[in-house]
């Protein structure tokens, strides 16, 4: 049988449901990081989660590989449930299922050759003999746009974007179907960003690589993911492809989202802003957790929490305005049952 | 603000590395003046250098006239006494700019009475007042506040109506938004805009973000190696730039018309450290359209058109 | 963007940027040193007499026969101090070596467990800690009885918390850093990183922790010695030498050489123990070199 096989053939390269993630915090209130999320990310598929701090986007990204354990929910890769890390080794069916931290400082050992480590990586998952290591960490340089005489050298030596080249080198090693990317472009100037954003889609449509990349960078996300979702204080709450989700986004954060993006076109547009601020995650809004700061929120958003509805289109979202049914339109034009609460200024 | 031959040389273990060369600016009165480049440029030095805040050992020439003053030959208390009162800046990381054990109203009062010679309760009650100009929801008990207990784009916020505290014609912000989510930095942005135009106030903003830049900007500066290559209004600047590295700039960011699968265009190389400037145009390594001149001749920033453009090709004057 | 000033200062080193009068403080340290090292163990063969010997005119001040003169006794002083040597660097040494050893694995197991393993050893530790150095040996000391080797006990019981703290915490840090994860992730398991990832950059501030405690040893030794509770008389030890000299003021050599020894010895471990540190420095400037 062919090891590299996903067990579930065509099905959903990896596939959160209802995920919940719990943190126990000593002296104070446990958290709820994420409560609640569900996502999937196709074969071969770039899939952006888009959020702003405290929305929980970390620790959903960290749940999926199993770095953090679940308090609820399903993580499924390839139809194979992801169990939490424990003191032994991971299971080698996961070894598919690989990570990029946003961090290129710390995502390499210091101390050790860069080399050293791509080897120890590919000792570590036994698929190469060790006659063959050596080339293979040539190739897996070469896939990554780095020299083979990279090897030799240590982590301070390269830039940021260099580093983090080497670390998506590093899970590749395992011959990953399914990369999550928490945060890869965020510590790296824009040169670097454009080349390392280049890599990941080139590496995504070369190897078939489903991509599930964790970003506040509206913008990036947008020219890279396939399909876009958008979390909200430890909520999903719009999902859909990119192109029609930033031309026609459904949910009042979505939207704001957007027009918070400044743009570089020289015509002195002033974003919007969205009035108040992202409430402590540990005490979120009762019901719909964007209500108060909703432009368009009405009686039933504060009354009872959003399901999340099917558009057409592929497209999700979990807001009360949308659930009138009918063909995709904006918060604004679409008709509430109840009268308004708040005001847009 | 007139800034004029602005050389700063920093002490290094081989000798003094230019980091500012040669840098001419005006800042009019209640203008966004943007100073935009990568890291390494010079952008933030040549700021400290008008702050007198860089390191020890450091040699600065040039003349940086403020207010009927040569910043640059201050020294000490007069400096002090400018920068504090009529200066005010702002850094990048709200985390960490302002003191943790103080609380707000100490640090906003700090320095009224110190350069106002304000009494206790009139210091107090224009800093309520900065409060509530920069939209901290109850600025009273905000006073007694400490700043960990505000969020990233508060504690900016907090940090602007610091700066503005002595009722300052000039406001430095380096890298305000950066360490911030969009949507509050969309704030800070509006919020910046609102007091330029209610106070009369000048802005110098220093980003790498262009799309930021584009939002409050008039004027903008492109800071290249210690240089500025390009300068002018923003609209012209954004919409139709000359200068190879602004072309590049604006073509490493992503579009939104793009089709799929377009490879986000990066710029070739890096940019060259101060030891190692190139001879001619310290550009021309990474241009596409550098010609011979280019290698030996370094270009001068003349006027042209408008703006002022330093490049022997200036490849896209026809667009 | 503001640190970019003081980065390029240490980006051709790639270190930090030391002031400039460490660095020759860092290389006196070192030679004094290794100098006592190289006494404590040529003693037989530079000192010029036998330290035991009562052989000499009692009381003479320091001449060209007797470069740190006679003590009550008539022994040579210089003979002492450098025999002196031979108990204090040698037993320091090892008593640092142990007291790291024992701390190391307990704070290794604590952070490699967690839970009750890491409570239990941390409560243990924090123990110790309650108590002063000095006392804490005082009494172990006392309790085990004069004499050398129990004083060496009462050091060791005094100094391997320090290690289990250190090294505890390092191995949490470390443990939580992305490529720790990163290898996790491969298929790692957590006792593989621990050998392989975490122990190696536990060394560098153990190792120095362990210079500086050196000096910590010397004088705790002398300490101990100096008041009756260590080496026994006849022995040549700084510490109780320095305790016979308080006796004989009037005969300053007697005190003054062997606590000259103590000072510089301990104020050279210190000097090494603080070039150590910089120097165990990861070789990258972190987190700043490029925003």
């Amino acid at each position: 049988m062919n090891d590299n096989a996903p067990l579930n053939g065509d099905g959903p390269a990896l596939e959160l449901q209802d995920v919940e993630v719990v943190y126990e915090r000593r002296g104070r209130e446990r958290l709820r990081a994420v409560a609640g999320a569900s996502l999937t990310v196709e074969r071969g598929q770039i899939v952006g989660l888009v959020g702003e701090s405290g929305c929980g986007k970390s620790s959903l990204a960290r749940a999926s590989v199993g770095l953090v354990p679940t308090t609820a929910g399903t993580v499924q890769f390839e139809g194979r449930e992801v169990t939490p890390l424990t003191r032994r080794a991971r299971p080698r069916e996961l070894a598919r299922l690989q990570m990029v931290f946003q961090n290129p400082y710390s995502s390499l050992n210091p101390r050790r050759k860069i080399g050293s480590q791509l080897t120890d990586a590919l000792d570590v998952l036994g698929l190469v003999p060790s006659a063959d290591r050596r080339g293979r960490v040539e190739e897996l340089l070469d896939l990554v746009g780095l020299p083979a005489s990279a090897a030799v050298r240590y982590p301070h030596q390269f830039s940021g974007g260099q580093r983090q080249r080497i670390a998506v080198a590093r899970a590749l090693a395992a011959d990953p179907s399914v990369l999550v990317l928490d945060e890869p472009l965020a510590s790296l100037d824009a040169s670097a960003q454009a080349q390392v954003a280049n890599l990941l889609v080139d590496l995504s449509r070369r190897l078939s690589l489903s991509l599930l990349l964790i970003s506040h960078d509206l913008a990036i996300v947008r020219h890279v993911a396939d399909v876009v979702s958008v979390m909200y204080l430890g909520v999903m709450v719009e999902t859909g492809p990119a192109r029609s989700l930033w031309s026609l986004p459904l949910h009042p954060y979505t939207e704001a989202l957007i027009g918070a993006v400044p743009h570089p076109d020289g015509s002195g547009f002033l974003p919007e802003a969205l009035p108040g601020e992202v409430p402590d995650p540990a005490h979120p809004p009762a019901a719909c957790r964007f209500h108060p700061r909703c432009p368009y929120a009405f009686d039933r958003c504060s009354a009872e929490d959003p399901v999340t509805l099917a558009i057409e289109g592929d497209r999700t979202v979990a807001c009360w305005l949308q659930a009138g049914g009918g063909p995709p339109a904006r918060p604004a034009e679409r008709p509430k049952s109840l009268p308004l609460l708040h005001v847009k200024e | 603000m007139e800034v004029e031959g602005l050389r700063v040389r920093l002490p290094t273990p081989r000798g003094f590395a230019t980091v500012v060369d040669g840098i001419d600016y005006d800042v009019e009165p209640a203008q966004v003046f943007g100073v935009a480049g990568e890291s390494g440029s010079g952008k933030t030095m040549s700021m400290l250098a008008l702050l007198g805040l860089l390191p020890a050992g450091a040699i600065v020439e040039g003349r940086a006239a403020f207010g009927g003053q040569d910043l640059l030959r201050l020294k000490g208390n007069d400096l002090r006494a400018v920068s504090g009162r009529d200066i005010g800046m702002v850094f990048q990381d709200p985390m960490t700019s302002l003191h943790p054990m103080l609380t707000i109203g100490q640090q906003l009062t700090e320095h009224m009475r110190r350069h106002l010679g304000l009494s206790r309760r009139a210091a107090d009650d224009r800093a309520a007042e900065l409060l509530d100009q920069v939209r901290i929801p109850g600025p009273r008990s905000a006073l007694h506040a400490y700043p960990h207990q505000f969020s990233g784009g508060m504690r900016q916020r907090i940090a602007i109506a610091i700066a503005l505290a002595c009722g300052p014609r000039l406001l430095i912000a380096d890298e305000p938004t950066t360490a911030l989510d969009v949507t509050v930095q969309a704030g800070i942005l509006r919020l910046l805009d609102r007091l330029r135009r209610e106070r009369d106030l000048s802005v110098v903003l220093i980003t790498h973000d262009l799309a930021v830049m584009s939002s409050i900007a008039d004027r903008i500066s492109i800071f290249y190696a210690g240089q500025v290559v390009e300068s002018g209004r923003r609209d012209e600047l954004l919409r139709h730039p000359r200068h190879p590295y602004t072309r590049a700039l604006l073509d490493a960011l992503p579009h939104p018309e793009a089709a799929r699968d377009t490879p986000l265009v990066a710029i070739k190389g890096a940019p060259p450290s101060p030891q190692q400037i190139p001879d001619g145009c310290r550009y021309h390594p990474r241009c596409p359209y550098a010609i011979e001149i280019c290698t030996t001749d370094d270009p001068p920033l003349v006027p042209v058109g408008g703006r002022r453009l330093a490049c022997h090709v200036d490849p896209f004057r026809h667009e | 963007m503001s640190t970019l000033a003081f980065r390029m200062r240490a980006r051709r080193r790639g270190g930090r940027t030391r002031p400039a009068w460490r660095q020759p403080l860092a290389v006196a340290g070192g030679v004094i040193a290794v100098a006592w090292l190289l006494v404590a163990i040529f003693a037989p063969f530079i000192a010029p007499y036998d330290p035991l010997a009562q052989t000499f005119v009692a009381a003479q001040s320091p001449s060209s026969a007797h470069l740190f003169g006679t003590d009550e006794l008539g022994r040579d002083v210089l003979s002492r101090v450098i025999y002196g040597a031979r108990v204090s660097v040698p037993i320091a040494l090892l008593l640092v070596s142990l007291a790291a050893l024992i701390g190391g694995l307990v704070g290794a197991l604590a952070g490699y467990f967690r839970g009750i393993v890491d409570g239990l050893s941390m409560r243990v530790v924090d123990l110790f800690f309650a108590f002063p150095a000095i006392i804490l040996a005082m009494v172990v000391a006392a309790v085990l009885g004069r004499g050398l080797r129990n004083a060496a006990l009462a050091i060791v019981v005094v100094a391997w918390p320090a290690y289990a703290r250190v090294v505890r915490g390092l191995v949490l840090s470390v443990g939580d850093t992305e490529y720790v994860e990163s290898a996790r992730l491969l298929g790692a398991s957590a006792r593989r990183t621990l050998f392989r990832d975490v122990l190696p950059n536990v060394a560098g501030p153990v190792f120095v922790l362990a210079t500086l405690d050196l000096a910590s040893a010397i004088l705790l030794l002398a300490g101990l010695s100096f008041l009756g509770l260590g080496a026994q008389p006849p022995q040549a030890e700084w510490g109780s030498m320095v305790a016979d000299g308080a006796q004989y003021f009037q005969w300053w050599w007697i005190g003054t050489f062997p606590g000259l020894a103590i000072f510089t010895a301990v104020l050279a471990f210190n000097f090494l123990g603080d070039s150590l540190r910089d120097f165990f420095d990861p070789q990258t400037s972190w987190g700043g070199d490029e925003r």
